[in-house]
């Protein structure tokens, strides 16, 4: 009996046990050493230390390493669930994909990891303004029901409505930063227009009074009252507030939904929220007919996977029914001057950056007054590391969306090392260059096997050269563009004409290219000169020269998809090709040694940094030598195989992939083939470029890296593809010993040199006189050259928190700005506490710093 | 008076090949009609689960939806067209939208393609999944799931044979020793299987993985592989022991308690205490009088749980990172992919049938209680 007793308490203990263990709260590991944080982007006024001394700055000897600085990385596949016990643990060195909870924040911080931010992930409140009927903001007539958000009025106090802090601190834990208009605060345009930013978000702040007294208001217009019980009603009904709320993703939609709901409920409102996935909400907001009236709020989502230097096209798309053939868009009614002002920003109509500026100020403010949609926030989701691991983070693509990774990843103070690098997924589609996977995680990878003509800053987004010696851009005169960067010129001229000899079509049928005859003008010239020793340091992974061939086939494979005539002619890529050849006007190789390309065309940047145009061998999907080209050509020619998805399904073939599954053994063969033919594709071009011996090397090399390998694909980049596990989710790459250059090629991009700011001065003013603050701009620890920023604005508010006055400081040093208030400037102020903000820009890096001083006027 | 009626032998042989003939018929009928019911039940299920993957078409609506949002926002963030104005960016959307509903035959109506689906599938034309692809980059649905395969029968299948044998030769021992204090130890036990899997995977990789380092905390081999087969095996062996540890641990107490119970009813039939007072060994009781009655049980419930192995275990998959079916279903799920979904099914549901048709001759064989067809 006791015996009994004893089992039974025994297992109910046991399941009792694990019940509770189950539901404790996760138990913070050991604290070690305070994590890292490379990139702190403050939004808010930051106050931060007193400016030290400048260190004697040492000369870092150069290694002599070439290629990347590891010797071999191994990449896997890690649930984001497990990945920061297993960063612990050791398991893995870096986690590349982003993790966004505020909790996983928390234990990455308390396991003593490193770890990299970015921006790149963005949440609003779409809004359905669609309206009708006798006031205006009806849905259609089967429901007449009011919608109040067809009022761009009370839209626009739906701004002040949102604690967009509450947010960032209680749904993000902080990792997010307040967010009012369509651009990034991370991004250039914001920094560009810091104080306009700050003056709008001062006036739309959280005021829950200003907003229920202005929707108040403009619901009474409409003919809705107020029972008694404090709720809106129209023609005695509830005035309900559908809610589209997304709970699925990283789960952070679902807690805003629900905060805007009881916001919405404060002021009388019936929130009425339905939360849905993905799948379940797009045919309801994105396809439905917004008149239908079934939503009113849905709460959105946005990525950017890469630093955007140009954010104007934004207000056509999000505001203007340009911006999407959807029926959503559909019923947007900006105002006339919006709309205008909108379209100049998308197509470049202004001839100067100040013009732009003005342009975008106005786009600004009439967004908020607009409002269809109500930005809440952009989310700084982290990358987790160990310590001592090294890499370089994309402001807006984090680690795995850095093309600089593959050149900066590392052990710090270690030469080799084998690394073990995990992503949430690893091969998820196959990998061909000209219609292959686009999944990040395909992509990451790809990233240390291939090289660039240009790299993109990973901080500003400008292009930094890495394979070309020098460019030429040439742009019409009166366009806007200018230029940063001291390795680029930058020439303007009345009319660029096209040579008549420049390739702007491909003839599929002869296999030559069209030329452009007499009378072409184009908007924009790049001339590139490559290294003269560039066919000879270069070579592909299986240890082919590079040639001009490679260039070639890229010109080649640019339009021969698209023709009708073509053998490998795919429908998928006919409307890219025309969207392509819209502006495209010509291009010409001047010279092969050295070789040197030109190109024309109608679409320009405002950067003359990406205004360069490399002719790299990269095909969108990947870098490629001719050779591999040829191959998965005469696949699918032979309907055997096929680069887009589409064309494989129409096929019936598999979806190409050079590097596992069926696909291989069809290149293989075709590889044979060409190999016993010696064969030259498209011969009649390529035949210039491509000799019998050249060819049977190629094909030579390739099939040895076949052997060794067990797959096809090759790059130039600092690690090569050694083996791919496709069932296990792991691929191995290695050091690429035959690279050009050394591994601490771009050791200055490891992390953001995100300017420190503090300001200073007098704790009293007197109204009517002058005043003068000093700022102080560091980087850890060391003052900021003066040649490294762009501009210090200063921005003062008074008492009320209105704008003031607005302008630049002066450099006195580097480092040392003042900010001079002229007896005008301060007698606008009234008595009581003023707010002086400083704005840093910096040249290398996008994220503005923004520091706040405090003081007191009297008379 | 008395009648005498002589039997010849004609007219036995002539009675039984009656008999024979009789049984042939029956078992002709009975299989005939047993398989006519097991195809049109299978027809109906697939045709339902064609029905309930694409919510009866409104799958076709989720995903035109989803394809405008994802195509506007890939072509949007792509920085090739970042420089072009949006109303040309917007003709590339359109026609990018247009192809991928042609691609996905959203242009055909939905009734049309169940139809093509079922006829697909019941003739076991897998075809081509509509966005999944097999690990190794395969668009065929025979890829995808057959690629799948080899891992979730190396784990699911090895651990629920364990499982269930030990299961099983535990239940048996148990029973003749009711009352003893291991059995009243697996009594008190069995609540714990209310925990799933997955539970005590990650109570199994916190210990073993997070604080003792001593197993690997999932995959299903070493990263990155060993070339050498043996190697490898042996690697993908230690993967194996926490999540076929989680598997038994969270079924093995209920399954020997279930058994043992079974087992008890047929250890106190009056012919085993027949055999009992007889003075039989134990093992001989055992397989004589309690496993063979009880073996069309036991043969169902094999049969069964072998053909469950199909569907995989989706969470415990999951949190092992292992790469097998159940995880590989659930995309098809999230993803609306109709053809894998509905392979997945009709293999399942032929298995299914297969199993059910043959467990009636097999009980047939073990049991001569049992007639196929017989009332």
């Amino acid at each position: 009996m006791l015996k009994n007793r004893l089992m039974s308490i025994l297992g109910l203990l046991v399941v009792a046990s694990m019940i509770l263990a189950a539901c404790a709260p996760a138990t913070p590991a050991a604290t070690e050493a305070p994590a890292v944080e490379p990139i702190a982007a403050p939004a808010e006024p930051v106050a931060t230390e007193a400016p030290t001394a400048e260190p004697e700055p040492t000369a870092v000897p150069r290694t002599t390493r070439t290629g990347g600085w590891l010797d071999s990385i191994t990449m896997i596949g890690v649930s984001p669930d497990s990945v920061v016990t297993q960063l612990q643990a050791g398991e893995v060195d870096l986690y590349a994909s982003t993790l966004g909870r505020a909790e996983d924040f928390k234990s990455a911080q308390d396991a003593g990891l490193d770890y990299s931010q970015n921006y790149g992930g963005t949440y609003e409140l779409t809004f359905n303004p669609y309206g009708g009927g006798e006031n205006g903001a009806l849905f259609d007539a089967s429901t007449g029901k009011l919608n109040p958000f067809a009022v761009s009025a009370i839209r626009e106090a739906m701004n002040m409505l949102v604690d967009r802090n509450y947010i960032v601190q209680e749904v993000y834990g902080g990792l997010a930063t307040p967010k009012f208009f369509p651009i990034n605060g991370a991004f250039p345009d914001y920094a560009m227009l810091a104080d306009v930013a700050r003056e709008l978000e001062a006036k739309y702040a959280f005021n829950e009074e200003a907003a229920a007294a202005a929707i108040g208001a403009e619901m009474e217009k409409l003919g809705a009252v107020k029972n008694a019980d404090g709720k809106w009603t129209y023609n005695d009904e509830l005035v309900s507030v559908i809610i589209i709320v997304r709970n699925d993703g990283d789960g952070t939609r679902k807690p805003i939904g629900d905060y805007v709901g009881a916001q919405l409920e404060k002021i009388g409102f019936t929130a009425d929220l339905q939360y849905k996935t993905s799948s379940e909400a797009s045919p309801i907001w994105i396809r439905g007919n917004p008149g239908d009236g079934l939503w009113h709020i849905y709460t959105g989502g946005w990525i950017t996977t890469a630093v955007s230097r140009d954010d104007g096209s934004n207000f056509l798309f999000y505001y203007t029914a340009d911006g999407l053939g959807q029926p959503l868009w559909q019923a947007y009614k900006p105002t006339e001057e919006f709309y205008a002002v909108s379209q100049k920003l998308n197509n470049n109509d202004f001839a100067t950056l100040d013009e732009r500026r003005e342009l975008f100020a106005n786009a600004l403010r009439l967004s908020m007054q607009d409002s269809v949609r109500v930005w809440l926030v952009d989310q700084k989701a982290f990358s987790p590391y160990r310590p001592g691991v090294q890499v370089t983070s994309d402001l807006a693509g984090g680690i795995q969306g850095a093309q600089l990774q593959a050149f900066t990843l590392r052990f710090a103070d270690q030469e080799g090392g084998e690394m073990t690098y995990a992503m949430s997924d690893m091969l998820v589609e196959p990998w061909n260059p000209i219609a292959g996977s686009n999944w990040v995680y395909d992509t990451a990878p790809k990233r240390f096997i291939n090289d660039y003509g240009v790299i993109a800053d990973p901080f500003t987004g400008l292009a930094q050269p890495q394979r070309i010696e020098s460019a030429v851009v040439t742009v019409k005169e009166g366009l806007p563009v200018g230029k940063t960067l001291d390795w680029i010129t930058l020439e303007f001229a009345p009319e660029i004409q096209v040579p008549a000899d420049a390739f702007v079509d491909w003839d599929a049928e002869t296999q030559t290219f069209i030329t452009a005859g007499e009378g072409t003008t184009a908007l924009r010239k790049s001339v590139v000169t490559y290294p003269a020793d560039f066919f000879e340091t270069i070579k592909w992974h299986d240890g082919s020269n590079f040639s001009v061939a490679d260039f070639m086939m890229l010109w080649i494979m640019t339009f021969d998809q698209g023709k009708e005539a073509s053998a490998i002619y795919d429908e998928a890529t006919v409307s890219t090709l025309e969207t392509f050849l819209s502006a495209f006007k010509g291009f010409r190789v001047t010279s092969t040694d050295p070789f040197v390309v030109e190109y024309y065309s109608d679409v320009y940047a405002l950067d003359a940094e990406l205004n360069v145009f490399t002719n790299w061998p990269e095909y969108g999907y990947g870098n490629a030598p001719w050779q591999m080209i040829a191959l998965g050509n005469l696949a699918e020619a032979n309907a055997e195989l096929a680069y887009s998805a589409d064309k494989a399904d129409a096929n019936g073939v598999e979806w190409m992939s050079f590097i596992d599954g069926p696909s291989l053994e069809v290149i293989g063969k075709y590889l044979d083939q060409a190999i016993a033919e010696n064969y030259i594709p498209y011969a009649a071009t390529l035949g210039q470029y491509i000799t019998a011996e050249d060819a049977a090397a190629r094909y030579a090399n390739y099939k040895a890296w076949y052997e060794a390998h067990g797959h096809y694909w090759v790059g130039t980049g600092p690690y090569m593809l050694d083996k791919v596990f496709s069932v296990e989710k792991t691929l191995t790459l290695t050091r690429n010993e035959a690279f050009p250059d050394l591994a601490d090629e771009w050791a200055g991009y490891a992390a953001p040199k995100i300017a420190e700011a503090e300001v200073d001065g007098e704790g009293r003013v007197t109204i009517g006189t002058e005043a003068a603050f000093d700022v102080y701009v560091n980087y850890e620890g060391a003052v900021y050259p003066a040649n490294e920023i762009k501009e210090v604005k200063y921005l003062l508010f008074d008492a009320t928190g209105a704008l003031v006055v607005t302008g630049m400081a002066e450099a006195v040093a580097d480092g040392q700005y003042v900010v001079k208030l002229s007896a005008e400037e301060t007698a606008k102020l009234a008595e009581g506490s003023n707010k002086l903000e400083v704005v840093v820009v910096s040249k290398l890096v996008s994220i503005p710093t923004f520091a706040a001083f405090q003081f007191v006027t009297a008379k | 008076m008395t009648k005498t009626t002589d039997v010849q032998p004609n007219d036995v042989a002539s009675y039984a090949r009656k008999a024979a003939s009789g049984t042939l018929t029956r078992v002709a009928r009975y299989t005939a009609m047993r398989l006519l019911t097991l195809f049109v039940t299978i027809v109906i299920g697939v045709y339902l689960t064609i029905l309930i993957a694409n919510m009866g078409g409104y799958v076709d609506e989720i995903l035109k939806g989803d394809i405008r949002e994802r195509t506007a926002i890939s072509i949007s963030n792509n920085p090739t067209y970042r420089d072009y104005t949006v109303e040309q960016r917007n003709v590339l959307i359109q026609d990018k939208i247009r192809l991928e509903e042609e691609r996905l035959g959203l242009n055909r109506p939905f009734a049309l393609r169940s139809f093509s689906y079922l006829g697909n599938a019941l003739t076991l034309n897998f075809g081509r999944s509509l966005n999944m692809v097999s690990d190794s980059g395969s668009k065929e649905v025979r890829n995808i799931i057959l690629e799948r395969l080899p891992s979730t029968l190396v784990l699911f299948g090895l651990s629920n044979l364990v499982l269930f044998f030990v299961s099983v030769f535990l239940a048996l021992a148990l029973s003749r020793h009711y009352g003893s204090f291991m059995d009243k130890a697996i009594v008190a036990l069995s609540p714990t299987s209310a925990a799933p899997p997955w539970f005590y995977g990650i109570f199994l990789i916190l210990i073993f993985a997070a604080v003792l380092h001593v197993l690997p905390f999932g995959g299903m081999v070493d990263a990155p592989p060993p070339d050498n087969w043996f190697e490898y095996a042996l690697s993908v062996a230690e993967h194996m022991i926490l999540p076929a540890s989680a598997l038994m641990l969270a079924s093995i107490f209920l399954s020997i308690y279930n058994w043992r119970t079974f087992f008890l009813i047929y250890s106190s039939e009056d012919y085993v205490e027949m055999a009992k007072a007889k003075g039989l060994t134990s093992r001989d009781i055992e397989s004589r009088y309690i496993l063979r009655p009880t073996l069309p049980t036991i043969i169902t419930s094999f049969a069964l749980l072998l053909i469950n192995l199909w569907t995989g275990a989706i969470i415990t998959e999951t949190i092992f990172n292992w790469p097998g079916l159940g995880r590989t279903l659930f995309r098809a799920v999230g993803l609306y992919d109709t053809p894998v979904i509905v392979a997945s099914t009709i293999i399942f549901a032929y298995l299914l049938a297969i199993t059910v048709f043959l467990l009636d001759f097999i009980y047939a064989l073990v049991d001569p209680r049992v007639k196929v067809g017989g009332n």
